[in-house]
């Protein structure tokens, strides 16, 4: 019995060098270690010996079957390595079959990544309408009629008291209406203005955010504001806060971020001026708080306001606003 | 807001440089538009001098004259009687623009060629003297630039004024704030006069007929008025700031209303009938000549100034061309008032005139100083025009302008801005721009705005001017503490991102497209009379007939896109939009806001490749869109029927499917008719679909749950029947499905066959069922029986063949 699981080895091994293609391996596999090979049934026959004989026959058994299993291992390797004839050989740098997809709009892009920064510091998104009330849209805003800061804002008209939004900020009324402090939102969407040239569009989309709570702080705006530009552009974008003018807020600021092509050294971007202006901001004017029915004295807050187009053009270095609404599909594709 | 640094500087020494002047006033709120030279308009005037004078051949009133400009000589026709040989002057090249607008040119003066202009000290904007050339310093070169030769230097700067800040609207404004940032004394001009008397009654009279309109109005009367051309520096004054000299006393009203921010009216007197002013409101129907000579028709609620019979002038607007100062005018009454901020407003926007004055009144103006700038105006028309003041002044005052008084709290303070501020660095800043603030009890300040600044009435307004003034930069960086107690997001935002995703994810290109459309794009989709889409919100004021009204379909900005885009050469498109639509609910009334999702695809079905050949689109690949999606977000029970062929106008007969789901009509699908096609100068077809996402929402379920993976086999069954061909697949589907056979799993359609061998006028249609079950194993007979019984029914009902 000895010879015969030697001899089995020697015969394998011998088989195994003089096999020439996979196919002749895969039979060599079978003809020993298939389930009737010559090594099962060695193997089998084992238990038939005598008992003193059984562990040192099956032990060498053992052996003998991993050696033959690991050289057919290295013969099919060898094989499967080996050079492929040319006549398997396929033109690998011709195109891929195209699975097309389409692109985002830039606009739904950043109008989503801004949103996205502001859940992440816990704000709700809210929306509302695009045709607003004359109360809405400035009279609880703290704008009444006859009031130059109408000027601020050229509106479309749809009747004496329905205009189409000229801001998102009408959105801050509505939210404040239906639910008391801690508010924590902010408001994406279209605006109007009447307005059409080189650097206007009748139509843009804005960003709107509003937080109110007890002890909301001008530094609290800077800070918010501060962390959405870092993440909005990169840590190094300075920023600067400059007082300014919106009825509805009281201190206001405008929010001018270090120009992003020139890195404030002033180039045809920024007016030569180094700065760019991202966002108008400031504290909620008490009177809004009057106007939804806030109890006087107790909350305080901010609000902030950001033209997406603008942001965009930033982001991806894009020239004219006018491209947002062309839809020129070789724009679009970019995206 | 445009100030010029040598006006500035009458009242405030300024000690920065431009750059931090800039930056210094942007930084307290006044934001800098643009700093400029106000001598470049003297880039294309150089030094000369006159080698030669030869008189002029044609003309005994003009001279040839041979100037020297450095780099040569040029001819130069003159009439000035000054100019001889060896005079240095200044000379205007060709294309050179002179303060009075006129442009140099070559030209030929009474047949002599002249290549320029030798100007004189008025012509140049230098002086008032316009009698002859302007004569310069013989020691300086030929071809130096006039401006570095006599070192003319002044930077104008202007400003963009916030709404708020009226009190800026003047120079002494501005000067006030720079003198408040450098912490240094600001120098007001005198506007005291002598003498106390009250001869002016005696000869006039103020009326105020309507007080809510006009508070109060000053008028100071002058006698022995020679109208005359201003003094240069007068002029000079004006010119700095774009304003054009008129004469005398119209130059004394704008300078007065530039330096101290007090618009002025100046009467001719003897032009007043009765010699006196009565301030009314007009009388409907009323028609008006105003300055400018143009017919104005005023409105009831419009404020008038008029003398004993007739209206004189708009008040706060403009004058009227019945009581202008005129070259013979003796008298003047110089009117000086405070009026009602937002009556101007609504007259000046009634009238479409926007005026330095109007635009000062609607602001707000300073209630207290009314008689600081009648003083001052007088004073100087006395000067400059050798008329006689009248003793004494009329000042009517009918409705005090209250200022308000106003407790600041130093904690509140703190606590709004996130500040450590003592109540005398407070008080220390409000100082510095002239509030009078004084401690009150428990840590207040009672502080008094000055009456210029109109703007500050609540403590919040004085935390600004703190802020402001302190610098918003200097407020330290804080992070607000926010509840952690996340709400859902809001559904109609994820499920349109989703949708969004799915779409971009199906090969379609998002677009956005402008929310008004044309008022004829309803005409141009075809659109019945009856049609909801007819309910178009309009616009009163429209930029373009093209964006006249709201849109209620997504259609027409799909195929306009689609239109720019083949002008392009840009052929394959699959383009999508989501937006809202509007439908009009009643007049004044907000529109119903209607969110509508809609896909286009045009062109090639696949992507150009090497693979496949070119094969255009159709409305299966668009309803594979549409399928995919809809399965994708999980809306159940979705299905196609045939539109009605009169039932879409703008989408072709018989290529139109209703898209419902749940038994609900959520959309539709189908090829661009060829008539709008032509309507909208379109050359090749689309597929379109149109999805209302309000309608979806709903259907979309806000949880997912997963089914077990079948433990048995399946059992597969193909059935071939040959039908009428007008017999929809879906029918046959559809019967299959009632039969509510519980072994059925799936049903796949895989062939549609028409032609030979299949009779004309029928088709053959393919299927096949999927058996299983969900506790054990099929057995073939079963099947079989279960199979036949399935195809007899269906051959009986759609009266159909099997193959031969």
């Amino acid at each position: 019995m000895e010879t015969s699981i030697e001899q089995i080895l020697e015969e394998a091994l011998k088989a195994l060098d003089d096999a020439s293609d996979a196919e002749s391996v895969k039979a060599l596999s079978v003809r020993y270690l298939g389930r009737k090979g010559a090594v099962t049934l060695f193997l089998r026959g084992i238990s038939q010996m005598p008992p003193e004989k059984r562990a040192a026959m099956g032990k060498r058994a053992n052996d003998i079957k991993n050696t033959i299993d690991k050289a057919l291992k290295d013969v099919v390797h060898r094989f499967e390595t080996a050079q492929t004839g040319l006549e398997a050989r396929i033109d690998v740098t011709l195109p891929g079959r195209p699975v097309p997809l389409g692109s985002l709009h830039p606009i739904s892009r950043v109008t989503q990544e801004i949103c996205d920064i502001f859940v992440r510091l816990g704000f709700d998104i809210v929306e509302g309408p695009e045709v607003e009330s004359d109360w809405y849209n400035f009279e609880a805003l703290n704008i009444p009629k006859n009031h130059p800061a109408r000027d601020m804002q050229d509106t479309f008209y749809m009747s004496d008291n329905i205009v189409l939004r000229t801001h998102t900020s009408p959105v801050q009324i509505r939210t404040m209406e239906k639910q008391p402090p801690p508010v924590a939102v902010i408001a994406p969407g279209k605006v109007y203005r009447r307005d059409s040239d080189l650097t206007h569009t009748p139509m843009f989309h804005q960003v709107e955010g509003l937080l109110v709570d007890r002890q909301i702080s001008f530094g609290d705006l800077k800070g918010v504001l501060t962390t959405f530009v870092h993440q909005m552009f990169d840590e190094r974008t300075s920023l600067r806060f400059r007082p300014s003018f919106f009825p509805f807020t009281e201190p206001s600021a405008e929010v001018d971020i270090v120009c992003v092509m020139c890195r404030g050294a002033g180039c045809r971007v920024c007016s030569q001026t180094g700065w760019l202006e991202i966002l108008g901001s400031g504290m909620v004017h008490p009177a809004l708080y009057e106007n939804v029915g806030y109890p006087a004295g107790q909350y305080s807050g901010f609000a902030f306001g950001m033209g997406v187009e603008r942001i965009a053009m930033l982001k991806y270095g894009i020239d004219d606003i006018r491209k947002y609404f062309e839809n020129d599909i070789r724009f679009l594709r970019q995206f | 807001m445009r100030v010029s640094l040598s006006w500035l500087k009458e009242y405030v020494a300024i000690e920065m440089s431009i750059d931090r002047l800039v930056n210094a006033l942007t930084m307290v709120g006044l934001e800098v538009d643009s700093v400029s030279d106000r001598y470049t308009y003297l880039d294309r005037v150089l030094v000369g001098r006159i080698r030669d004078v030869r008189p002029h051949p044609n003309a005994d009133m003009l001279k040839c004259c041979e100037v020297d400009i450095g780099s040569g000589t040029i001819d130069v026709v003159c009439g000035a009687p000054n100019a001889r040989k060896d005079l240095s002057v200044a000379v205007a090249l060709p294309g050179a623009v002179l303060p009075d607008g006129t442009v140099l040119q070559k030209s030929v003066i009474r047949g002599i060629a002249s290549e320029g202009m030798i100007c004189s000290e008025k012509e140049l904007g230098l002086g008032s003297d316009g009698s002859g050339v302007l004569k310069i310093d013989n020691r300086l070169t030929p071809g130096r630039s006039l401006k570095s030769a006599l070192e003319l230097a002044d930077t104008v700067i202007d400003i963009d004024l916030t709404p708020n800040r009226p009190d800026c609207l003047s120079i002494i404004g501005i000067a006030r704030e720079i003198a408040g940032i450098q912490k240094t004394p600001l120098r007001y001009p005198d506007c005291h006069l002598p003498g106390s008397g009250n001869a002016v009654d005696e000869l006039t009279s103020v009326t105020i007929e309507a007080p809510d309109l006009c508070p109060r109005y000053a008028a100071k009367l002058l006698s022995g008025v020679t109208v005359a051309p201003s003094p240069f520096w007068l002029q000079d004054r004006l010119l700095s700031v774009d304003l054009r000299p008129i004469n005398n006393i119209v130059d004394v009203t704008n300078f007065v209303l530039m330096e101290l921010g007090q618009p002025l009216h100046a009467f001719d007197f003897d032009r007043l009938t009765g010699h006196r002013i009565v301030v009314r409101t007009a009388t409907a129907g009323e028609v008006f000549t105003t300055l400018d000579q143009k017919e104005r028709q005023l409105s009831r609620d419009m404020l008038m100034i008029c003398d004993a019979e007739n209206p004189v002038a708009i008040g706060g607007v403009m004058g009227g061309h019945n009581s202008e100062i005129e070259p013979g005018t003796k008298r003047v009454l110089i009117e000086s008032a405070y009026f009602n901020p937002s009556s101007i407003r609504k007259t000046a926007k009634q009238l479409g005139l926007n005026t330095e004055a109007s635009f000062r009144f609607e602001r707000g103006v300073d209630p207290h100083g009314t008689v600081t700038a009648l003083n001052r105006a007088a004073q100087l028309m006395a000067e400059i025009s050798g008329a006689t003041l009248v003793d004494g002044l009329i000042d009517a005052h009918p409705k005090p302008v209250d200022a308000p008084v106003i407790s600041l709290g130093v904690s509140q303070t703190n606590r709004l801005l996130g500040t450590d501020f003592s109540a005398p660095t407070i008080a220390t800043l409000l100082q510095s721009i002239e509030f009078d603030v004084r401690p009150a009890q428990n840590h207040h300040l009672t502080v008094t705005p000055p009456s210029f600044r109109v703007d500050v009435r609540r403590p919040e307004d004085l935390m600004e001017e703190v802020a402001r003034l302190s610098g918003y930069n200097n407020i330290p960086l804080t992070y607000p503490a926010v509840p952690v107690r996340g709400r859902p997001l809001l559904k109609t935002r994820t499920s349109r991102n989703r949708i969004k995703q799915l779409m971009v994810g199906c090969g379609f290109n998002e677009i956005v497209t402008y929310s008004f459309i044309g008022s004829g794009d309803g005409d141009r989709l075809g659109l019945k009379n009856d049609d909801p889409r007819r309910h178009t919100v309009a616009i009163l004021n429209p930029l373009t007939e093209e964006q006249a009204v709201m849109r209620t379909s997504l259609v027409p900005g799909l195929l306009q896109t689609l239109q720019l885009n083949l002008t392009k050469q840009e052929r394959n498109l699959k383009l999508f939009e989501i937006g809202k639509t509007f439908f009009a609910t009643g007049p004044d009334a907000l529109p119903e806001e209607i969110e509508m999702l809609a896909g286009l695809w045009s062109g090639s079905r696949f992507s150009p490749s090497w693979h496949t050949s070119e094969v255009d689109t159709d409305f299966f690949d668009l309803k594979g869109v549409v399928e995919s999606l809809l399965q994708q977000l999980d809306v159940q029970k979705v299905d196609f029927t045939r539109l009605p062929d009169d039932d879409c106008t703008y989408t072709r007969p018989g290529v139109s499917a209703r898209i419902r789901a749940q038994e609900t009509e959520i959309g539709l699908l189908g090829e661009i008719h060829p008539q709008a096609l032509r309507r909208f100068d379109l050359k090749r077809t689309a597929y379109i679909f149109e999805l209302n996402i309000d309608r979806l929402l709903p259907l979309i379920p806000d949880t997912k749950s997963s089914r077990p993976i079948p433990k048995f086999p399946v059992v597969t069954r193909d059935a071939t029947l040959i039908v009428d061909r007008l017999i929809e697949s879906g029918k046959i589907l559809q019967c299959v499905d009632q039969m509510n056979e519980e072994l059925i799993e799936a049903l796949q359609l895989f062939d549609v066959f028409e032609g030979k061998p299949i009779p004309k006028g029928r088709k053959s249609i393919s299927f096949r069922i999927v058996y299983r079950s969900s506790t054990r194993t099929l057995e073939d007979e079963e099947i079989n029986r279960l199979h036949q019984k399935i195809t007899g029914q269906l051959l009986e009902e759609f009266k159909a063949s099997l193959p031969a």
